[in-house]
């Protein structure tokens, strides 16, 4: 690793390392220490492989192994998984001064992991229905799928949401 | 406004006060250098066997018999296979036992309760007796402690666990108001088992936490496909639930096997099986035994 690509390393983390780490906190659904874990284990492999990668979009690298990463950490974690989200379902209908934003952030963490990260990468990221595809190494089919299911479900929570509200 | 955007808002509004921290390179580079204890790998004993095989061929019988014994002796040490175990997943002093005794050897010294995340050669492979195995570890992720140390992690949040399954033990981490303000929570697991995984975890809702409890339990009121049992007097319920509460079927993967009930006013009890650990378990009596071992702890 020369000089220059240590520099180049630390401007790409510079101005994308923010980026990363909040999709890692949205896929994962985990705690910022969490995320934060994830990401640097995420970036010491972008490291490890810096020279070969840095001009070949490291940006994408980077982006699907953190994503992948905050998936499987999402699916092993069960633990946090259920302390996170285990919540009567109706708990949104019961408080009323519940905002909608946090019923929807909760709703999303409810999701199953890569429907989460599908939701996460098309709509946050704005990402297209092909580069989510090639980020989770799936189909485009798929992708359309899981976001149509995922925000059927949560559109259905906040209908519920809603309505407790009126 | 549509659901998306109003997810796009609500994911924008989550995040926004998140930065990365400074000092993320250096830390980065620290777990880079960390990473690998760079050792001779298989290519050199391979060699060494590949001399040592290759030697004999080409002398042929008529050689002296000293130029064999010096090919012979490696011979005899090296190509004796074996398979290389799965060490991953176990702390760096378990997995160096275990290695050594399969007559691998790793190069030490390592930090021994990290733990091994990668190692080369592969498992299964077949390699040469003696061959170094690399090994990769990180440090143990660590669990949140809300509660402190536990000691066997029966006593917490005012309950005692008087039965656990055999071979569990404390999963050495606990949280508290994850499951409502005033809940405590902790797991119990078999030992070797990866961080974040479980086998029984309980939780404790006291005060307007155990309400959730109490709502429950008028809710999963026949034909809900829920079970409703008596713990020492006390209705529970005991069921398959997902991740976000609904009741699921017992053939539902990932869901939670789960009993729940109350103690007393404002204490009640929660406690799941995890789905790996259903598999091997007698889920309902389980469950049952595990409730009617609890009490309130003085």
């Amino acid at each position: 690793m020369t000089d220059e690509d240590e520099a180049a390393f630390d401007e790409f983390l510079a101005a994308r390392a923010t980026s990363l780490l909040r999709t890692a906190i949205l896929v994962c659904g985990a705690t910022h220490h969490d995320a934060e874990d994830l990401v640097q284990h995420a970036l010491e492999k972008v490291y490890r492989h810096w020279p070969r990668i840095r001009h070949d979009n490291p940006e994408a690298y980077a982006r699907k192994v953190v994503v992948n990463a905050a998936i499987s950490r999402a699916r092993r974690r069960r633990v946090v998984r259920e302390i996170t989200f285990a919540r009567p379902p109706d708990t949104a209908a019961d408080s009323p001064d519940l905002d909608l934003r946090d019923t929807l952030i909760t709703e999303l963490r409810r999701l199953p992991p890569k429907m989460r990260a599908v939701i996460v990468l098309r709509y946050w990221e704005d990402q297209s229905e092909q580069d989510t595809a090639s980020l989770l190494g799936c189909s485009p089919g798929t992708v359309k799928s899981q976001a149509a299911r995922g925000l059927a479900r949560i559109r259905e929570r906040m209908t519920v949401a809603e309505e407790a509200i009126r | 406004m549509k659901v998306e955007d109003a997810v796009a808002e609500a994911m924008s509004a989550h995040v926004a006060g998140v930065q990365a921290p400074p000092g993320l390179g250096r830390e980065v580079r620290r777990r880079h250098r960390s990473r690998v204890v760079r050792v001779r790998t298989i290519g050199a004993a391979l060699a060494t066997a590949a001399v040592a095989v290759a030697v004999p061929f080409a002398l042929g019988t008529g050689e002296p018999a000293s130029t064999r014994h010096v090919a012979n002796a490696p011979d005899r040490a090296v190509m004796d296979l074996v398979t290389v175990p799965d060490v991953t997943g176990k702390s760096n002093a378990e997995a160096i036992e275990i290695l050594k005794r399969a007559g691998l050897t790793v190069k030490e010294p390592r930090i021994a309760e990290n733990i091994v995340t990668q190692q080369q050669p592969a498992v299964g492979r077949q390699v040469g007796k003696g061959t170094e195995v690399q090994l990769t570890s990180l440090p143990k992720a660590v669990e949140p402690q809300d509660l402190g140390d536990l000691g066997d992690g029966r006593t917490f949040g005012g309950i005692h666990l008087g039965y656990l399954p055999e071979g569990l033990v404390w999963g050495e981490w606990s949280g508290k108001d994850g499951f409502g303000k005033k809940s405590y929570t902790t797991s119990f697991d078999e030992p070797g088992q990866e961080d974040g995984h479980y086998s029984v975890q309980v939780v404790v809702y006291e005060g307007d936490a155990s309400e959730r409890i109490a709502e429950r339990l008028a809710r999963y009121d026949d034909g809900s496909g829920v079970d409703k049992v008596d713990i020492d007097g006390r209705p529970a319920y005991l069921g398959y639930f997902t991740d976000g509460g609904e009741t699921a079927g017992e053939g539902d993967t990932g869901a939670t096997a789960t009993i729940g009930w109350t103690l007393r006013d404002g204490l009640a009890v929660e406690v799941f099986l995890s789905p790996d650990y259903a598999k091997k378990a007698d889920v309902s009596a389980e469950l049952e035994k595990i409730a009617e071992g609890i009490e309130i702890a003085r």
